[in-house]
C-alpha cells in the first residue's frame, strides 16, 4: 500500500513481513526484545543521531516560549526599524542574524525568524505526534478485532480499509478543511483547525498502521503460546490484552515512528497551500509559502523554514529506519 | 530611496549556494547602459510607438478573471482588458497623461448632448458598425445591454450607477421582465440613437458613461445571462477565439468586422492575444521581467522579488515605471459590525500606519494618506487627519485608542474578522500588520484571505457576508470611476451605493449629512462648489472613522522591451491595453 | 477467468459507490452536524452571495430539506442520467455522466474535468516513465552491491528525497533552471498533438521533481525487495544449479521483487491521476488538482465533490486493474 498522495515522508506502506517476521522469531528467546534492539540501535550511529535530533526538537517545542524567551523576541512582534523601507530587506547584513536574532528577520516586517521556527515546530510536531496517535488508535482496535476475530468482521474492516485507501487523501482534506465552519464544538480560530487538521490526518492514515496489526495478530492467533491459553480456558480479552497487544508493541512503534514524518509533512503541505494554520500563528509551511515570495530579498528565509521541515523529517526517518533495522533480525548492516 | 542593503551575502554554509545563486540574478552592480526606454519614460509618453502588427501578445493574472462580460466588470484592469473586444458608446481616450482622463466618442459620434434640465442625455450612434459576425449594431443592443445591469442577481460584479441614476420605474431586469419595452431609463427613437431618462439631474453623465463597459452592445439572442462571459460577441479588434475557461484564461484573435478607420482608441496589431488566469504570482513576475509574459493584466504593480530586482538592476529600472496609479488602498470599517464610533475611533488609533505603508512596499508603493480621495481627482483637499497621523514612522497612539475603548465601553478590547485578498500578498502583509498593531490594545483580529475575483462581490461586496462573519475591517483600493469627487466617493459612501453584492460601501455608511450632500452636489451646477461638497462628505467619512485611510498607490509598472505602444493611462491608472503591439 | 474479472469489476463498482456515498456524508453531513443551515448550503452550493429567490432555488432543487439518502439518490441520478440546470436566464442541459453544475464558473463540472484531465496526465505519465526507470534502476543495483559507498549513498539521498517538501524542491528548481540559469522553458502545458516537442520541455522540469520524490521512494522500495527475494529459497536453488548470475537476477530475482512494486504503483498512479495538488500548483498548471484546489479557495462545492470523487474513481479503476494483472501474473490470485 502507498503514501498519501505526493507527501510521501517515508515508506510506512513498505512490507512489515521482515520486522514482524523478526519479532516473532526472537520473542521467544532468551534476550528480550527490548534489550536485542537497544543493543543493535546503539550501534547505528546514523539512527541515534536522528533520535536525538527528534528529542531535541519535541524539547524546542515544549518549552518553545522558554527557549524564545532565552534567545529571542516574541514570535509576531515586529521590528520595522531594522528594516529597509523601499527594498523589505533587512538594512543589516546576513539578513539582520546577529547575536540578537539568531536565525535573521523575516523581510517585511522584521519579525523573529528563530523564534517563529521554534513556535512553528509546536504545530509541525503537535499535528505530527497526534494525528499519528489517532492512527495508531484507530488502526491498532481495528486491525486486532479484524484479525483476532476474522470471519465476516474481518472481511468488514478490511474492505474499510482499501475504501480509506482509495481516498485522495490531500485533495480531501484540503476540501474538508474548507467545508467547515469557523466554530464548532466550543472551538473557534487555529485551536480548531489544529483539531480538524490531527483528525482528519489521523482518521485517514490509520489504515497503514491497521493492515500492519491485523497481519501480525493473524499469524499471532494461530501461535502455540495463544492456543495454550486459550486451551487453559483464557478469554478473548485476556488473550487479547495480555498475550497479543504486548507482541505488536514493536511493530506498532515502528510504523509510528514512520509516520510522523509523513503527517507533518502532509500538515506542511495543507499549511502551504492556506488551508492549515491561519496568521499569525507560525508554521513551517505557511512560512515557505511566504518566503517564495521574497526569495530576491531575502534568500536565507526560503532556506530556514525548509531545512526545518526537511531535518526534523529526515531525523525521523532515519531513527524510524534505525528501529526498524534493530527490530529486525534478517537485516544485518 | 535608500541604499540597497547587504543582505545578500551569503550568511551560513546552508545559505551559501542558494545565497549566490538568487541574488545573481538581481544583477546588482550590472552598469551596462539600458536598452529600454528608461525610467518613467511610459508616463506622459508613448514608448516604442510602432505599426508593426503580427506576433503573439500574452498577458497573464495571477488570480481569476471576475467576469469577462462587459456588463459584470469592475475592476479597473477588467474596464481595460474589456476595450480589446467590446466598444462602448463612449471610452476613455486613449493617451497618456491627462487626455487619456477624458471621455471620447466611441460607438457615437460625439459626447452626450444633455437636455436644459440634465436629465435627458442623448448619443448618436455611428453607423455601419459591426459585430465579428458582421450583423450591425443597432441602438437598442446599447439600450439591452444597460438594461441587464439592472439585475444583480446575474450581474453581480459591474457598477450600479445605472439602475441608480436612469428613471426606469422599478424595472427589475430583462431576465425576470423579457419585454425590452419595459424598460423605459433608456429609449430608442430609432436605430441610431440612444436616449438616457435621468431620475434626477446629473452633470457628469458622460463620464459615467464613459467609465465602464456597460454601454458595451449586447444582442439580445445571444445573451446567455452569467454565461454571456464566457464567450461575449465581439465588437472590437479583437474576439474570443473559443470559450473563456474560468481559472485557466482563453485567447483573443483578430475580428475581420473591426474597422480601424472608426476607432481611434484600438489598434489590432498582434495576431493573436494570449491570456493566461490564475498564474502564481512569482512566476508571472519572473515570466514578465524575461518578457516571455508582456503584460501583468491586474496592473497594481510587481510583488516583492521583482521590485528588488528592478530597483537593483538599471537595465531593468529603465523598462519600468512607477507612477501614481490613482488608487487609494484604504481599509474600510463595516459600521453595521461595528456600530460605535468610539470603538471604530480605537481601531484607526491603533493602527500602526508606518507598517501598513511599509507593507504596500515603502516609497516605491505609494504615500501615506490623509484624505480618502486621491490626490489627482479634480478639486480634492489634503483634508486633516481624524486619529491617526499620515506620517513615516507612525507607529498609531495606544493611548487615544485605549481611552476610546473605554468610551465604547469595551476597555477590555473586542474581536472581529478582518478579511484580505488572499492572492494579494501586499494586501495579507497589511492585515498582519493592523492585526499585530491592534492587538496591542487587545483589539483582537481574526484574518481570513479570499481569492480576489470573489473577493469585491461576494465577501468585501457583501454586506451579509460581513455581517454574518462578523467581519469589521478588510483591505479595499478604490480608483475614481472618473477623477471628481463624485467619480471618487459616491458608490463608498451614499446609503444609495449599499449593494447586496459587488457593493463598494464596505463600511455600510448611511450618513444623514452624506446622503444629503450628494443630493445637494447634483443640483450643483458649478464644479468648485460640487468640489467643496465632496471634500465634506470626505471629510465625514474620516471623523465617522468608516474608512481608515492608508496608502495612495504608486505602481511599480514593468514594460518588457518588445512591448510597443506602451503608455501609462491615467484613467486606468496602469498600462493601456487596447493599442499594444509586440515585436517577436 | 471471466468470473475473476466480473467479481472484481462488481467490487469495484461497489467501492466507487461506497466511496463516492461517504464523500456525500463528509460534504454533506458532517456540515449539518457543524450546525450548518440549509441556507449556507445553499449559499456554498451558489459559490457566491446569492439572492434570496436563488438560495431558495438550489435549496429546492438539491433538496438540502431532504434526507441524505434522497440527496445522494439524485447526485447518482444526475452522474447515470444527466440533468438540466436552471440558472434563471436559461435551462442548461448537463449530460450523463453529470458530476454536477459550478455555479460559480458557469460550467459544467464535468466539462471542467475533461478539459483539465490532460494537463494532469501529461504531468503523471511523463513523471512516473522517469521515476520508474530512475528508482527501479537503483534500487536493483543497490540491493547487488549491498553496503558499497553506492548502496550507502544512493539510499541516503533516497531518504533525503522523501523528506523533502516537493514545492520546496518544485520552487528551488523553478528558481534556479528556468528563471536564473534559463536551460528549460517556463513551464507550461500544452497540448501533445499541437507540438510534441514543446509540450516535453515545457513540462521537464515537474516530470523531474514529482519523479524525484518517488524514485526516490521506489528506490527503496525495490531494494528492500530484491535483498527479500535474494535471501530466499529458490534464488539460493537457482544458484546452486549453477545457473548464471545474470539470469539468476534478471529472470527470479528481479521479476518476484517487482511484482508487489505493481501494487503501489497502481495505487500512485491512481492516486496522482486524480490530480498532483502540490506539483500543479507549484508549477502553475492547470490539472485536476489546481482545479480542486481553486474549487476549495472559492467553495464552490460542486467542483470540489465533482473532483473528489473522481480522483477516487481513479484509484478504484487502477486498483482494479492492478488485481486483473495480479490474476493473469499469478493464477493462485483468481482462486482465492
Amino acid at each position: 500500500m502507498t503514501a498519501p498522495i505526493e507527501v510521501t515522508g517515508s515508506e510506512t506502506q513498505a512490507q512489515p513481513d521482515a520486522v514482524l517476521e523478526g519479532i516473532e522469531g526472537k520473542a521467544i528467546q532468551g534476550r528480550s526484545l527490548g534489550q536485542i534492539a537497544w543493543l543493535r540501535l546503539k550501534r547505528d550511529k546514523v539512527a541515534l543521531a536522528g533520535g536525538i535530533i527528534v528529542i531535541l526538537l519535541i524539547l524546542m517545542a515544549i518549552f518553545a516560549p522558554l527557549v524564545v524567551k532565552l534567545l529571542g523576541h516574541p514570535p509576531n512582534e515586529f521590528h520595522q526599524d531594522l528594516i529597509d523601507p523601499t527594498l523589505g530587506g533587512p538594512t543589516s547584513s546576513l539578513g539582520g542574524m546577529n547575536g540578537d536574532f539568531l536565525l535573521g528577520l523575516e523581510p517585511g516586517n522584521g519579525r523573529d525568524l528563530f523564534s517563529r521556527i521554534v513556535y512553528g515546530a509546536r504545530v509541525s510536531l503537535l499535528v505530527g505526534f497526534m494525528a499519528t496517535l489517532v492512527a495508531v488508535v484507530i488502526g491498532t482496535v481495528l486491525g486486532v478485532v479484524a484479525g483476532y476475530f476474522g470471519g465476516w468482521v474481518d472481511w468488514v474492516i478490511a474492505r474499510l480499509m482499501d475504501i480509506f485507501l482509495a481516498f485522495p487523501l490531500l485533495m480531501f482534506s484540503i476540501a474538508v478543511v474548507g467545508v467547515l465552519p469557523d466554530k464548532w464544538l466550543g472551538l473557534e480560530g487555529n485551536g480548531l483547525r489544529m483539531a480538524i487538521l490531527i483528525f482528519i490526518i489521523g482518521f485517514f492514515s490509520w489504515p497503514y498502521i491497521g493492515r500492519i496489526v491485523r497481519g501480525q495478530t493473524i499469524s499471532l492467533r494461530e501461535r502455540e503460546f495463544v492456543d495454550a491459553a486459550r486451551s487453559m480456558g483464557a478469554r478473548s480479552p485476556y488473550i487479547l490484552f495480555r498475550e497479543i497487544l504486548p507482541n505488536l508493541v514493536a511493530p506498532i512503534l515502528v510504523y509510528s515512528t514512520l509516520l510522523i514524518p509523513t503527517n507533518i509533512l502532509f500538515e506542511a503541505a495543507l499549511s502551504f497551500l492556506g488551508v492549515g494554520i491561519s496568521p499569525p500563528t507560525p508554521a513551517w509551511g505557511s512560512m515557505l509559502t511566504d518566503a517564495i515570495r521574497t526569495y530576491q530579498i531575502a534568500p536565507y528565509f526560503v532556506v530556514i523554514p525548509g531545512m526545518a521541515i526537511f531535518i526534523t523529517v529526515m531525523a525521523f526517518n532515519l531513527f524510524g529506519d534505525g528501529l526498524r533495522d534493530a527490530l529486525d533480525p534478517r537485516s544485518n548492516r | 530611496m535608500k541604499s540597497r542593503p547587504r543582505i545578500l551575502a551569503a550568511s551560513s554554509a546552508g545559505v551559501v549556494l542558494l545565497g549566490l545563486g538568487l541574488t545573481a540574478c538581481g544583477g546588482g552592480g550590472d552598469e551596462k547602459t539600458a536598452d529600454g526606454a528608461g525610467f518613467e519614460a511610459a508616463v506622459g509618453k508613448v514608448v516604442n510607438p510602432s505599426d508593426k502588427k503580427g506576433g503573439t501578445l500574452r498577458m497573464a493574472i495571477s488570480s481569476d478573471i471576475e467576469s469577462t462580460d462587459p456588463g459584470d466588470m469592475y475592476y479597473a484592469w477588467s474596464t481595460n482588458y474589456v476595450r480589446l473586444y467590446s466598444r462602448m458608446l463612449l471610452t476613455y481616450a486613449s493617451k497618456p497623461g491627462d487626455e487619456g482622463r477624458k471621455p471620447s466618442p466611441d460607438l457615437a459620434e460625439g459626447l452626450g448632448v444633455p437636455s436644459a434640465d440634465k436629465k435627458t442625455w442623448t448619443y448618436k450612434l455611428r453607423r455601419g458598425m459591426k459585430y465579428e459576425d458582421g450583423t450591425e449594431i443597432k441602438a437598442k443592443d446599447i439600450k439591452y445591454a444597460v438594461a441587464r445591469t439592472f439585475d444583480r442577481a446575474v450581474l453581480r460584479h459591474g457598477p450600479s450607477y445605472f439602475s441608480n441614476v436612469l428613471d426606469a420605474k422599478g424595472y427589475k431586469g430583462p431576465y425576470k421582465d423579457k419585454n425590452l419595452d419595459n424598460f423605459k431609463g433608456v429609449e430608442t427613437p430609432d436605430d441610431y440613437t440612444v436616449v438616457f431618462k435621468l431620475k434626477d439631474p446629473f452633470t457628469e453623465f458622460n463620464e459615467l458613461v464613459n467609465f465602464s463597459g456597460q454601454t458595451a452592445p449586447v444582442p439580445q439572442d445571444k445573451d446567455k445571462g452569467e454565461r454571456y462571459g464566457l464567450h461575449p460577441i465581439s465588437s472590437g479588434p479583437y474576439k474570443w477565439e473559443k470559450d473563456y475557461q474560468p481559472g485557466k484564461g482563453g485567447t483573443l484573435v483578430p475580428n475581420s468586422n473591426w474597422d480601424q478607420s472608426t476607432d481611434t482608441n484600438r489598434k489590432q496589431l498582434p495576431a493573436r492575444i494570449e491570456t493566461i488566469a490564475g498564474l502564481n504570482a512569482e512566476e508571472l513576475d519572473n515570466q514578465l521581467l524575461k518578457g516571455q509574459i508582456h503584460v501583468d493584466l491586474a496592473g497594481s504593480g510587481v510583488q516583492d522579488n521583482a521590485r528588488k530586482s528592478i530597483l537593483t538592476d538599471p537595465k531593468l529600472k529603465a523598462q519600468a515605471d512607477n507612477p501614481p496609479g490613482g488608487f487609494h488602498w484604504y481599509n474600510p470599517i463595516d459600521m453595521k459590525v461595528v456600530p460605535n464610533l468610539e470603538c471604530r475611533k480605537a481601531m484607526v488609533w491603533a493602527a500602526d500606519r508606518d507598517a501598513m505603508w511599509r507593507a504596500y512596499g515603502g516609497d516605491v508603493g505609494g504615500e501615506i494618506a490623509t484624505s480618502i480621495m486621491p490626490p489627482d481627482v479634480e478639486g480634492r483637499e489634503k483634508g486633516t487627519d481624524y486619529y491617526t497621523k499620515a506620517e513615516k514612522g507612525y507607529k498609531g497612539n495606544v493611548e487615544e485608542a485605549k481611552k476610546s475603548l473605554a468610551a465604547c465601553g469595551k476597555p477590555q478590547g473586542f474581536e472581529t474578522t478582518m478579511i484580505y485578498r488572499e492572492d494579494r500578498p501586499k494586501e495579507k502583509g497589511v492585515a498582519i500588520a493592523l492585526q499585530q498593531s491592534l492587538a496591542r490594545v487587545n483589539i483582537k483580529l481574526n484574518l481570513k484571505g479570499f481569492p480576489a475575483n470573489t473577493y469585491t462581490s461576494d465577501q468585501a461586496g457583501s454586506p451579509s457576508f460581513m455581517q454574518k462573519n462578523n467581519v469589521g475591517i478588510g483591505t479595499f483600493g478604490w480608483l475614481s470611476d472618473w477623477p471628481t469627487g463624485y467619480g471618487y466617493l459616491w458608490a463608498l459612501s451614499d446609503k444609495a451605493a449599499i449593494l447586496p453584492s459587488g457593493n463598494v460601501n464596505i463600511a455600510q455608511i448611511d450618513d444623514p449629512q452624506i446622503n444629503e450632500a450628494w443630493k445637494k452636489s447634483y443640483t450643483t451646477v458649478d464644479a468648485a462648489e460640487r468640489a467643496k461638497l465632496y471634500n465634506m462628505i470626505d471629510d465625514r467619512l474620516r471623523s465617522q472613522a468608516a474608512y481608515m485611510p492608508n496608502v495612495y498607490a504608486k505602481s511599480l509598472l514593468f514594460r518588457p522591451s518588445t512591448l510597443n505602444n506602451v503608455f501609462f493611462h491615467k484613467g486606468f491608472g496602469m498600462y493601456n491595453y487596447s493599442t499594444l503591439g509586440v515585436t517577436q | 477467468m471471466i468470473a475473476f474479472i466480473l467479481r472484481r469489476l462488481g467490487g469495484a463498482v461497489l467501492l466507487v459507490f461506497i466511496i463516492s456515498a461517504v464523500t456525500f456524508l463528509i460534504f454533506f453531513g458532517l456540515p449539518k452536524l457543524a450546525g450548518t443551515t440549509t441556507d449556507d448550503m445553499a449559499a456554498r452550493f451558489a459559490g457566491k452571495s446569492p439572492t434570496p429567490e436563488a438560495l431558495a432555488a438550489i435549496k429546492e432543487r438539491f433538496g438540502f430539506d431532504q434526507p441524505l439518502a434522497v440527496q445522494y439518490g439524485n447526485f447518482v441520478k444526475a452522474a447515470v442520467t444527466g440533468d438540466t440546470y436552471d440558472t434563471g436566464v436559461e435551462k442548461i442541459d448537463c449530460p450523463a455522466p453529470c458530476l454536477g453544475y459550478s455555479f460559480r464558473t458557469n460550467q459544467s463540472v464535468t466539462d471542467q474535468l475533461v478539459d483539465r484531465f490532460p494537463i494532469t496526465l501529461s504531468l503523471v505519465v511523463g513523471a512516473a516513465v522517469i521515476w520508474l526507470l530512475v528508482g527501479v534502476s537503483i534500487g536493483v543495483l543497490s540491493a547487488l552491491r549491498r553496503g558499497s559507498l553506492f548502496d550507502r549513498a544512493a539510499m541516503m539521498i533516497a531518504l533525503a528525497g522523501v523528506s523533502l517538501p516537493i514545492y520546496f524542491t518544485g520552487l528551488l528548481s523553478l528558481a534556479f533552471v528556468v528563471h536564473q540559469w534559463g536551460l528549460l522553458p517556463p513551464v507550461s502545458y500544452s497540448s501533445f498533438a499541437d507540438n510534441p516537442f514543446k509540450w516535453a520541455s515545457a513540462l521537464i522540469l515537474p516530470w523531474i521533481t514529482l519523479a524525484f520524490l518517488y524514485a526516490a521512494m521506489y528506490a527503496r522500495l525495490t531494494r528492500a525487495g530484491m535483498l527479500e527475494t535474494m535471501s530466499e529459497d529458490y534464488i539460493r536453488t537457482a544458484r546452486a544449479k549453477g545457473l548464471p548470475e545474470r539470469t539468476v537476477i534478471t529472470k527470479h530475482a528481479l521479476r518476484a521483487s517487482l511484482t508487489p512494486l505493481l501494487t503501489v504503483f497502481g495505487l500512485d498512479i491512481g492516486l496522482l491521476f486524480g490530480g498532483a495538488v502540490l506539483t500543479e500548483r507549484t508549477f502553475s498548471l492547470k490539472g485536476l488538482g489546481s482545479l480542486a484546489l481553486d474549487g476549495v479557495v472559492g467553495s464552490d462545492l460542486p467542483v470540489v465533490l465533482g473532483t473528489v470523487v473522481t480522483a477516487s474513481l481513479f484509484v478504484v479503476v487502477a486498483n482494479l486493474i492492478v488485481d486483473l494483472l495480479y490474476g493473469v501474473v499469478d493464477p493462485r490470485v483468481r482462486h482465492s
